[in-house]
């Protein structure tokens, strides 16, 4: 029994000396980690293309000297699992110079009680390049985060898109109340288009109209009254709001099967002339602008905010504004070669962004004349001619709250949960935070 | 013959419509990688890509890092796998053939280690791994690969060995072989076939494991081929379905492959009845 | 005869790694997380002592009672299909096929093979209503009944979730019976053909009989398995819609890492940990003649 089976005994060892080459190529391979002390480290969700590209652009080009000092070093996270590393890694202080501080301005808050961002009021004013943050920018960001702590790498608007020639078509004007929206909203859907493309998958862009409503009848300072706990969102003038959004989707205007539509078939639709409106942000402008994605033309869509309520205390030039997924600086790594990586950055980011990305930052472009595509262009004097910005719905709250909102968006657009259900789960989470 | 016939045909209607669901994905997965933004997005799923372009491919392995990512995958699965392997069939001979006081209560304790939600042990893992300087490694995937994969490895090779009479084991060591040499050439070969089974199971769920690559995986060098697949996704929830659908279709490819070609070792094993009690 | 079978050494150089590392690595780290169940807090901002304030708040918690039951729903509905669909499979491997079912056994077991995202990905798509019908909604359309939006309520979207998991998995444990059958001998096979015994009744009375201890440790496999889904339903669903399809590790996982509330994840993680134990005992319990082994 046992004699012609010593040789396969004896053909384990080589297997097994393998092994242990193999384990040590992993130890090599591994490189160093995230917390390196002699490095310009960004840890950054890795769909944040325009950050990473920018940053290495300026690391060859303006921030030549600044690199060289500190090299840039990027480590990126899929969104999903940001939130996790970044308790992970704040809990060892391993946090890098730079990191992206979380998709809820809560947990960034959270983050600056804990000590681990830096004051960039303080210190960009030191280093004597504060001059080059746009003040819109900076206002949207001490309005979110409480502080100026996180750097505007990108600056965006929000409202509505729409296609020029559906509204011609159907002689739609621009809608200027929240029932004339509607109204346009009927005449697309009798027309056989979508009126209004959306992401129930995502979540967030149903609940941005929420905010929006809520922010156009009973003004700006609408949400910070719930955070403080001023005002509760199942109180009747709150319902409101999340009622008009569901009575939307009661009326098909969402299309259907709206829960299972995901962002880029909400881009798709709209793109290819298939929805008249879209509710997003200026960030669309990169697939605005490109050719092979817009079917209708950059210059058949048009840009409007999002409309005022008749008899509302708000005003549609208020412009829900943001500063995309915030980028931090580490606190604990802060050394006087990432102030001067940070002081070209503030001097040279603007213009490089706009320039090679096309994408529209929270810092100054300087004199240099770059050339933008006419929508870009719309939309910075958009930005230029408002004098005050509001947030998007769950700005303010926690994260927990932040997710169910999101979650149930689709459900309350389908009926199957009632605006007043919505809104009282979410308040129930916002009580629960406190 | 004819009724011969018919009383097979829902035997064979059966087999028919199983092929068509079990082989309708591959050709899904495998159009789908051929196809470009607009076509997923605005024609149905089933419809053909309108032309063979490999640009996805490309896409995938330059910019989708998948070289990588595979790389990784195989660092840390083929060492788990042996370790898994090697102390898994040792531990459960030691729990199952050999006698000692206790040995029951060591068994369920492995037992329990199946029931325990792995997101359970993640924090207090990654914070070993940090003070021990083992973050920025793939070792903390190879060590937590091989302590998650034990329970159900000890378990099932327990299963096997309690089919084995013991007497076999007794008669080797009369034959005055100490009882490790006994484990050695008598135990360890006996269950080999087992061994193939239990290795390819915990292959499959090694390699397909997302909880704890995302977890332990802290740069982009060190991500997994599950870990990668995420990374297709954008800021907003944007898609890139075709390299998307090219990188899957690779890793699939390549399982495939090395299915195929362990499947038959651990059937014609199977088949030949070795096992047997 | 126990003597030669109970040296001490042998257990020790052949238990000892694998007790260390399993010890080490998970038994460490679970007592670790239970002992911060009596904690609130995560690793970012420190944790505070509450005493038993996660067991009442867990007591509370509707959610916890609605992530329960369809943790339970989920867990019962998949296990008996993966695991009938599979002694399905493996009979008709065994008895049917025979020698030629070598081909059919790789494509029914090929799906396990695929990445989660990638299975995820395709029942998405076969069960689409917008921006297009799937393949689904496409075939209802065919015999005149009206698209649905499968995964737009909780009801189809569970039934989804549920094809989809047993669609992936029951050519897994075809095999893993079918390695259980095959050791069943050809001669009792034969005697009860001579005895009259035919099809279903043969089945009933003889083949399920001694396939008993494999079938056990299937279904012991995948009850666990199950209890604990978490990939399968991130793929497909993500929880929704709202928090329709959230089983306990899902809400586990969020309260620990997206709230950062880790002392009361540790909570929940213990509940479903209870939960699987508790499950486990009561199989082997029913069953402990068959699986424990204890006689020897």
């Amino acid at each position: 029994m046992d004699a012609p089976s010593l040789p396969r005994a004896r053909r384990l060892i080589p297997v097994a000396a393998s092994v242990s080459v193999i384990a040590l190529l992993a130890a090599c391979a591994g490189g160093s980690s995230t917390g390196g002390d002699n490095t310009f480290g960004l840890l950054v969700n890795d769909d944040n293309q325009i950050v990473q590209d920018a940053l290495t652009s300026l690391s060859a080009g303006a921030c030549t000297e600044a690199n060289e000092a500190l090299p840039l070093e990027i480590e990126t996270v899929p969104q999903s699992g940001l939130d996790q590393q970044l308790q992970l890694l704040g809990g060892q202080d391993a946090l890098p110079a730079q990191f992206a501080a979380s998709g809820s301005p809560a947990v960034t808050k959270d983050l600056d009680e804990a000590g681990h961002t830096l004051d960039l009021e303080a210190t960009l004013t030191e280093l004597g390049v504060i001059d080059d943050i746009e003040p819109a920018a900076l206002s949207t960001i001490e309005n979110l985060y409480g502080g100026f702590i996180v750097l505007p790498y990108q600056f965006n608007i929000e409202g509505v898109w729409y296609n020029k020639q559906l509204f011609a078509d159907n002689g739609i004007e621009v809608p200027q109340t929240w029932d004339e929206l509607t109204e346009a909203a009927a005449l697309l859907q009798e027309a056989g288009v979508t009126p209004l493309s959306a992401s129930g998958e995502q979540g967030w862009p149903i609940t941005r109209l929420i905010s929006g409503y809520v922010y156009r009848s009973l003004g700006p300072d609408a949400l910070e009254k719930v955070a403080d706990g001023g005002a509760k969102l199942t109180d009747p003038e709150y319902v409101e709001a999340a009622q008009a959004v569901a009575d939307l989707g009661a009326s098909g205007y969402f299309g259907q099967g709206v829960g299972s539509i995901d962002y880029d078939t909400a881009v798709s639709q709209f793109l290819t002339g298939s929805a008249g409106m879209f509710y997003m942000g200026s960030w669309a402008l990169g697939a605005f602008n490109d050719p092979a994605q817009n079917q209708i033309g950059a210059e058949n869509i048009g840009f409007f905010p999002l409309p005022e309520v008749a008899g509302g205390a708000g005003s549609a030039d208020q412009v829900p504004a943001n500063v995309g997924l915030p980028i931090a600086v580490s606190a604990e790594a802060y050394t006087d070669e990432t102030g001067a990586w940070l002081s070209c950055i503030a001097e040279n980011y603007g213009a490089t962004s706009l320039g090679d990305q096309g994408t529209i930052s929270g810092f100054t472009v300087g004199d240099e004349a770059v050339e933008v595509p006419a929508l870009t262009q719309s939309v910075q004097d958009t930005i230029a001619a408002t004098t005050e910005t509001t947030l998007w719905f769950e700005a303010l709250f926690g994260a927990k709250a932040t997710t169910t909102s999101q979650q149930n968006a689709a459900p309350l657009v389908s009926g199957s949960i009632s605006a007043e259900d919505f809104m009282a789960m979410v308040q129930a989470d916002l009580d629960a935070d406190k | 013959m004819t009724t011969r016939f018919l009383r097979r045909l829902p035997l064979r209607v059966a087999i028919a419509v199983l092929l068509v669901v079990e082989i309708y994905p591959l050709v899904w997965l495998l159009l789908g990688s051929f196809k470009t933004q607009n076509e997923f997005l605005s024609e149905p799923s089933w419809a053909l890509p309108s032309q063979l372009n490999f640009g996805n491919y490309i896409e995938a392995w330059t910019q989708g890092n998948l070289a990588i990512y595979v790389r990784n995958s195989l660092l840390a699965v083929v060492p788990s796998l042996a370790l898994i392997i090697a102390l898994g069939v040792a531990a459960a001979f030691a729990l199952e053939v050999l006698v000692w006081k206790g040995r029951q209560t060591v068994l369920l304790l492995f037992l329990a280690g199946i029931m325990v939600p792995w997101q359970m042990i993640l924090l207090p893992l990654f914070t070993t791994y940090f003070e021990l300087g083992l973050a920025g490694t793939l070792w903390p995937l190879i060590i937590t690969y091989t302590a998650t994969g034990l329970p159900l490895t000890v378990f099932m090779m327990a299963t096997y060995f309690r089919s084995v009479p013991h007497e076999v084991f007794e008669a080797a060591t009369l034959d005055g072989a100490g009882m490790l040499r006994a484990f050695w050439s008598v135990g360890f070969p006996m269950v080999r076939n087992a061994v193939f089974t239990v290795a390819l199971v915990q292959f499959f769920f090694i390699w397909n494991d997302l909880l704890i690559a995302l977890t332990f995986t802290i740069s982009d060098d060190l991500r997994t081929v599950q870990a990668g697949l995420l990374s297709f996704t954008g800021e907003f929830g944007q898609t890139a379905y075709g390299p998307l659908f090219a990188a899957i279709c690779t890793n699939v490819i390549g399982t495939l492959l090395l299915y195929l070609f362990l499947n038959q070792r651990v059937m014609k094993g199977l088949t030949a009845g070795s096992v047997k009690g | 005869m126990h003597n030669v079978l109970g040296d001490r050494r042998a257990v020790i150089i052949l238990l000892g790694p694998a007790l260390a590392v399993y010890t080490l690595v998970m038994l460490v780290p679970v007592l670790w997380s239970l002992g911060l169940t009596f904690f609130e807090g995560n690793a970012l901002f420190g944790f505070d002592a509450v005493g038993f304030e996660n067991f009442t708040t867990l007591w509370n918690d509707p959610r916890i009672l609605d992530s329960l039951w369809f943790t339970v729903r989920y867990a019962v509905v998949i296990t008996i299909g993966q695991v009938l669909l599979g002694y399905l499979l493996a009979l008709l491997y065994v008895f049917a096929l025979r020698k030629a079912s070598s081909l059919i056994r790789t494509l029914v077991f090929f799906p396990i093979v695929l990445p989660t995202v990638a299975v995820g990905l395709l029942f998405q798509q076969l069960f689409a209503i917008a921006p297009q019908n799937g393949l689904v909604n496409e075939l209802l359309n065919l015999v005149g009944i009206a698209s649905v939006d499968w995964l737009g309520s909780a009801d189809t979207a569970f039934w989804v979730l549920a094809a989809m998991d047993i669609w992936r998995s029951m050519g897994f444990y075809a095999v893993l019976l079918y390695a259980g059958l095959v050791e069943i001998p050809d001669d009792i096979i034969a005697a009860a053909r001579l005895d009259g015994a035919t099809g279903w009744q043969m089945v009933w009375r003889i083949v399920v009989p001694l396939s008993m201890p494999v079938l056990l440790a299937a279904l012991i496999f995948s009850i666990n398995g199950t209890l604990k889904v978490f990939d399968s339903i991130v793929a497909l669903t993500n929880g929704g819609p709202g928090d329709a399809t959230t089983p306990l590790t899902l809400y586990m996982f969020r309260t620990s890492f997206s709230y950062g509330e880790y002392g009361y994840g540790s909570t929940i993680a213990l509940l479903l940990t209870v939960l699987s134990l508790g499950v486990t005992l009561l199989i082997f319990r029913s069953s402990r003649r068959d699986v424990s082994g204890t006689d020897r």
